[in-house]
């Protein structure tokens, strides 16, 4: 019963992310854009390219959807409702996202083309970098909930969110979020000015369908996840707290999707560069930190 | 009914998918979304959405003048369509590769929308039909012919084996229009034992057969070279044609273009470098030594090209170790042996100007080599013209779709010189104030194709829509455009990023025969307008940087915007330069204007009213040649990013065998 | 639930979803069959028709990153269940780790002086 609802609370979370994003990026609102534009994909021919490397072709744009879906099902949006409440959710969730990274190597190997496979090559990069930047900030969290369940991570910030008691964490989690699903300023696998489409471009109908749901569903689980480590998760005053799960993920879906509206996409050498050298130690003086904070705040 | 439609009954679920097709209008643009802007088309508004690769598109846009030598091009780009795809020209463009266009109309805003609104009844009620028939044209054609790996001057129509070694033939691709010849791969399994680095032709192979001198030489054991074929004395494997060094043709070997010399380990004779550096073995400092032509292999089928080879029988082959087997791969800048690959970056390239014919060769995902193609095959850009008045300015205004105004300015002025006309003060100003108006489009659309590049969409989307506002505008509007572009440029001023992007990108030297806002930018102050008396008139003062990277170019383009608003205010009016009447002399005549992109030079012969012969000399024929200097050793991101900057205009190429 | 049926409701979830996409790839080729057609099966590169594989050896520029990646990963897999218990053990925890985490951080440090932190 609980896996029906938040998987249709996942399928009406993608929905939004998708009126959201073509509302950003185009300046109209539609509310049928997603849905039309999902049916014209459906409708299309989807070709495949000639000698692919057929397993990695076809598994990519699955792998990229089960990947996220499977790190939504540790996200409790209510005490109660969670798929899974895992003992070892907040490993889970890297554990999933970890996949995105093969899926996405292997959409960019499969095609034998050009710009796919210095998309997929150049993601790898960018995730092994900010993979580390969001297992760092986990750890700190889960130092003080003093458990891998996520809804402990929740009722642990009861009084004082993450956000005010580990804010260097927060700044390092969003970050390496967008980094994750490669949103812009992020989006060096998929850039459409520099690589036609990159990683995305040899898709076409029902697969190109399936890769883009799969990144939308990445999306809202990432922004679920930062609500869940940082922001409180359903916790707050007067209305419910499935209402206030829903606005806060709404909130920081609208943060992620503006953010890049409002500059040029990165450079590889400064993209990896400012996290190996900035970003983990930062993220290391995090860890000592909070640590610190955890044993002298009782 | 649209000829790209799909086979099937138009029913039940099929027709709820073509109406949300025909809703969702995703259209591939050639020559490209900077032209579209520069004809005032206004894509997004007429509900056309436009994609990055032909594979998520369903509509083909074509507009304004596609030249002969993108036809093949747009072949290719229809023929990679998903169907259902419908062709839609707008303008008078008629392709024989291509099938009857399906929606044609008027190349004007009100066209696009008339043509969009057809487009969705075509779609709604012809994306299925029942009768469908292929799309095929002699651009898509391939031919097969089977080769032999070792000899890849062996072509024959059967499989069988080499008349030369007696090894299987493998299957070989070739387009069959224009005879480029590709390998293809037989099998994947590729053992290091195999790796012979020779099965591989490309372009460099055609140079083989057409040079005069071959050598024959072992491919394990390059010292042995012969004059005549045979096989090799310590091997026994026979031996292949090599070109010798001297007709080398370096398409795609090292960066290191002074080949004479190149550093190797006194220890290990088998580390080859080409520039100085340490041992990977041992440490020990290189040293330079000559090449003899039993060292320089680097042509036999190096290459990006495949690491799988036929499958020989090579029982008696000894074994080859790492070294052996990357000897002959370029080598990049951090001395690893890597494979290289071409890439084609246009002419359809979104992030690049529409029309440019651009091949990369990529190692990794650095620039390594890159090659570009002017649009016309004349030395001369004005082989023949048109001896009518009228049509002659049509004819010089084609080579400038991006700035029209500019180039009709550039005849009439070079006609009203012949003649001997004087224009009024009035009137040159109110022509200065269309050029400059024109200039400020001009630069917005370059800023509009520059943030597409870099993925940064608020200023692609405000640039774009100030660009189309700004061309039809007139001087009320224009004024309360101003202050909307000062905002943009002091928005952009602020923005995180950008400066990272560009600074450092793309340096160029001060080099005389820059022109236009690349000059400026380098610190050479070539600007026509600065000895123009009209100009002067109107309290002209030239922009200019030194550091001369892309930042700079991007400061200069946005300085010279601010600085065109001032002098159309001032001027006061704007109006298009008309041809005054030259009567029936006979004379001749120049002049020069300064396009958006630098100067461009018109002389011409005129007999009796009538154009003889002309002359046309425009700037971004000598930055077409900056790209490889610009480009070499750089990021695919940052290689991109200067090209960009160059705010090159394909149609105004001619081809480099004529300089002045 | 206890974790055997956790993970069971997670291959659940999987299998789910992959019937999902099966489902969807099954309507798609009900509304129609793709057309073999000349050039159409070609890696779209912007109008040129490239028939060259792409699958060389490739230049990845980041290696130097990637090595010191391996050994942060295997630090936070360390860290992972030292977090859990953390509080409970007190300031012990926080010298061990940190005296982990200095070390591997001095790594970083010395591969950043010998240029492995760029792009090579």
């Amino acid at each position: 019963m609980t896996t029906t609802i938040i998987l249709l609370l996942l399928v009406f979370g993608v929905y939004l992310v998708a009126v959201l994003e073509a509302w950003i990026s185009s300046g109209r609102f539609r509310l049928t854009t997603p849905i039309l534009s999902g049916i014209a994909l459906l409708g299309r021919e989807s070709i495949v390219p000639r000698k692919p490397d057929r397993i990695f072709f076809e598994v990519a744009p699955v792998l990229l959807l089960l990947s996220a879906v499977l790190a939504a099902t540790v996200i409790p949006l209510m005490p109660g409702l969670i798929i899974t409440d895992l003992a070892t959710g907040a490993l889970f969730i890297n554990a999933a996202l970890v996949y995105v990274l093969v899926a996405m190597l292997m959409a960019g190997w499969g095609p034998d083309g050009a710009y796919a496979m210095v998309g997929g090559w150049r993601f790898l990069g960018q995730l092994i970098a900010y993979a580390m930047l969001i297992v760092m900030p986990i750890t700190a969290v889960v130092m003080r909930a003093e458990s891998l369940l996520t809804t402990q991570i929740v009722v642990s910030q009861d009084g004082l969110w993450n956000i005010f008691y580990q804010p260097l964490g927060f700044v390092l989690f969003f970050i390496a979020a967008m980094a994750l699903a490669f949103l812009p300023p992020f989006d060096l696998p998929t850039a459409t000015g520099e690589l036609a489409g990159g990683v995305e471009a040899e898709y076409s109908g029902v697969r190109l369908a399936v890769f883009r749901l799969g990144r939308l569903t990445l999306i809202i689980t990432l922004a679920s996840a930062t609500v869940v480590f940082y922001l409180g998760g359903w916790q707050g005053p007067w209305l419910p707290p499935w209402a206030w799960s829903g606005i806060k993920i709404l909130a920081v879906t609208v943060t992620m999707l503006l953010a890049g509206r409002l500059m040029p996409r990165i450079s590889e050498t400064d993209l990896l560069a400012w996290c190996w050298k900035l970003g983990i130690p930062l993220a290391l003086l995090n860890i000592f930190l909070v640590g610190i904070l955890v044993l002298v705040i009782p | 009914m649209i000829s790209g439609a799909r086979l099937g009954k138009l029913s039940g679920l099929r027709r709820l998918v073509a109406t949300a097709i025909s809703r969702d209008l995703t259209t591939f643009v050639i020559p490209g979304p900077d032209i579209a802007r520069a004809h005032g088309l206004d894509l997004a508004a007429a509900g056309l959405q436009i994609v990055a690769s032909p594979r998520h598109a369903s509509v083909l846009l074509v507009v304004g003048d596609i030249p002969l030598a993108l036809h093949d091009a747009a072949t290719v780009i229809y023929a990679q369509m998903v169907r259902p795809r419908a062709l839609f020209i707008l303008g008078t463009e008629i392709f024989s590769s291509l099938p009857d266009a399906d929606i044609m109309s008027r190349l004007s805003q009100d066209g696009l929308i008339d043509g969009v609104q057809q487009l969705r009844t075509a779609f709604a009620e012809g994306a299925f039909r029942l009768d469908v028939a292929d799309f095929d044209a002699p651009a898509l054609q391939i031919r097969i012919e089977y080769t032999c790996s070792m000899h890849p001057e062996i072509a024959l129509n059967e499989p069988g084996s080499c008349p030369k070694c007696g090894m299987t033939l493998i299957i070989r691709e070739t387009q069959a229009s224009t005879g480029r010849a590709h390998t293809k791969q037989k099998n994947v399994d590729v053992s290091v034992d195999e790796q012979m680095a020779t099965g591989n032709e490309h372009n460099a192979h055609h140079h083989m057969s057409d040079a005069a001198k071959v050598e024959f030489t072992c491919p394990m054991h390059p010292e042995v070279v012969q004059d005549a074929p045979g096989s090799c004395p310590r091997c026994g494997m026979n031996l292949e044609p090599r070109e010798t060094k001297t007709e080398h043709t370096h398409d795609h070997s090292q960066m290191n273009h002074d080949a004479a010399v190149q550093y190797t380990c006194p220890m290990h004779p088998e580390v080859v470098q080409d520039g100085p550096g340490s041992c990977p073995r041992c440490g020990m400092n290189l040293e330079p030594r000559e090449i003899t032509e039993s060292e320089t292999n680097e042509h036999s089928g190096m290459d990006h090209d495949s690491t799988d080879h036929s499958d020989m029988d090579h029982g008696d082959m000894a074994f080859m170790s790492m070294i052996d087997v990357t000897k002959n791969l370029p080598r990049s800048t951090d001395g690893l042996p890597m494979e290289w690959t071409e890439a084609p970056f246009g002419p359809f390239f979104p992030g690049l100007p529409g029309g440019l014919m651009l091949t990369l060769t990529l190692d990794g995902d650095t620039v390594a080599d890159s090659k570009t193609q002017p649009l016309f095959e004349n030395k001369e850009l004005l082989p023949q013209v048109s001896p009518d008045i009228v049509n002659f300015i049509q004819q010089i205004t084609r080579f400038g779709p991006l700035s029209p105004v500019a180039f009709q300015l550039l005849a009439c002025q070079a006609l009203e010189n012949a003649a001997g006309l004087e224009i009024s003060a009035n009137v040159a100003s109110a022509r200065i104030g269309a050029l400059e108006q024109e200039r400020i489009a001009n630069h917005l659309g370059w800023l509009a194709l520059f943030a597409q590049q870099t993925g940064f969409n608020w200023l692609q989307r405000r640039a774009a829509s100030l660009q189309l506002k700004f061309c039809l505008a007139d001087m009320q509007q224009i004024a309360t455009l101003a202050a909307d572009i000062q905002s943009l440029i002091k928005r952009l001023g602020k923005t995180p990023l950008l400066k990272s992007r560009t600074v450092g990108i793309g340096k160029l030297a001060s080099d005389s025969n820059l022109r236009g806002p690349v000059a400026r930018a380098s610190g050479v102050a070539n600007d026509v307008r600065s000895t123009d008396k009209n100009y002067i008139a109107l309290g002209f003062e030239a922009v200019s940087q030194t550091q001369g990277d892309a930042y700079a170019r991007l400061q200069v383009r946005l300085a010279e915007i601010i600085h065109s608003l001032k002098l159309i205010q001032v001027s006061g009016a704007i109006e298009r330069p008309t041809p005054a009447d030259t009567g029936e002399i006979s004379a001749t005549g120049e002049a020069s204007v300064e396009t958006p992109r630098g100067m461009a030079h018109l002389e011409l012969t005129l007999q009796k009213g009538q154009v003889i012969a002309a002359r046309l000399e425009t700037p971004s024929t000598y930055h077409l040649d900056l790209i490889k200097p610009l480009t070499e050793q750089q990021a695919l991101a940052d290689a991109l990013v200067a090209i960009g900057s160059l705010d090159l205009s394909p149609w105004e190429v001619q081809s480099r065998e004529i300089q002045t | 639930m206890d974790s055997l049926e956790q993970y069971g409701l997670l291959l659940g979830i999987l299998i789910g979803t992959i019937g999902f996409v099966l489902s969807l790839f099954a309507l798609a080729s009900a509304i129609g069959k793709t057309r073999k057609e000349s050039a159409k099966d070609v890696p779209a590169t912007a109008g040129q028709l490239t028939r060259d594989p792409a699958w060389v050896r490739y230049h990845a520029r980041y290696y130097g990153y990637a090595l010191l990646f391996l050994s942060f990963d295997m630090e936070m897999a360390y860290m992972y269940p030292w977090a859990v218990v953390y509080k409970q053990v007190g300031v012990v925890a926080l010298l061990d780790m940190g005296v982990f985490l200095a070390i591997l951080f001095l790594g970083l440090l010395y591969g950043w002086s010998q240029g492995a932190l760029r792009r090579q």
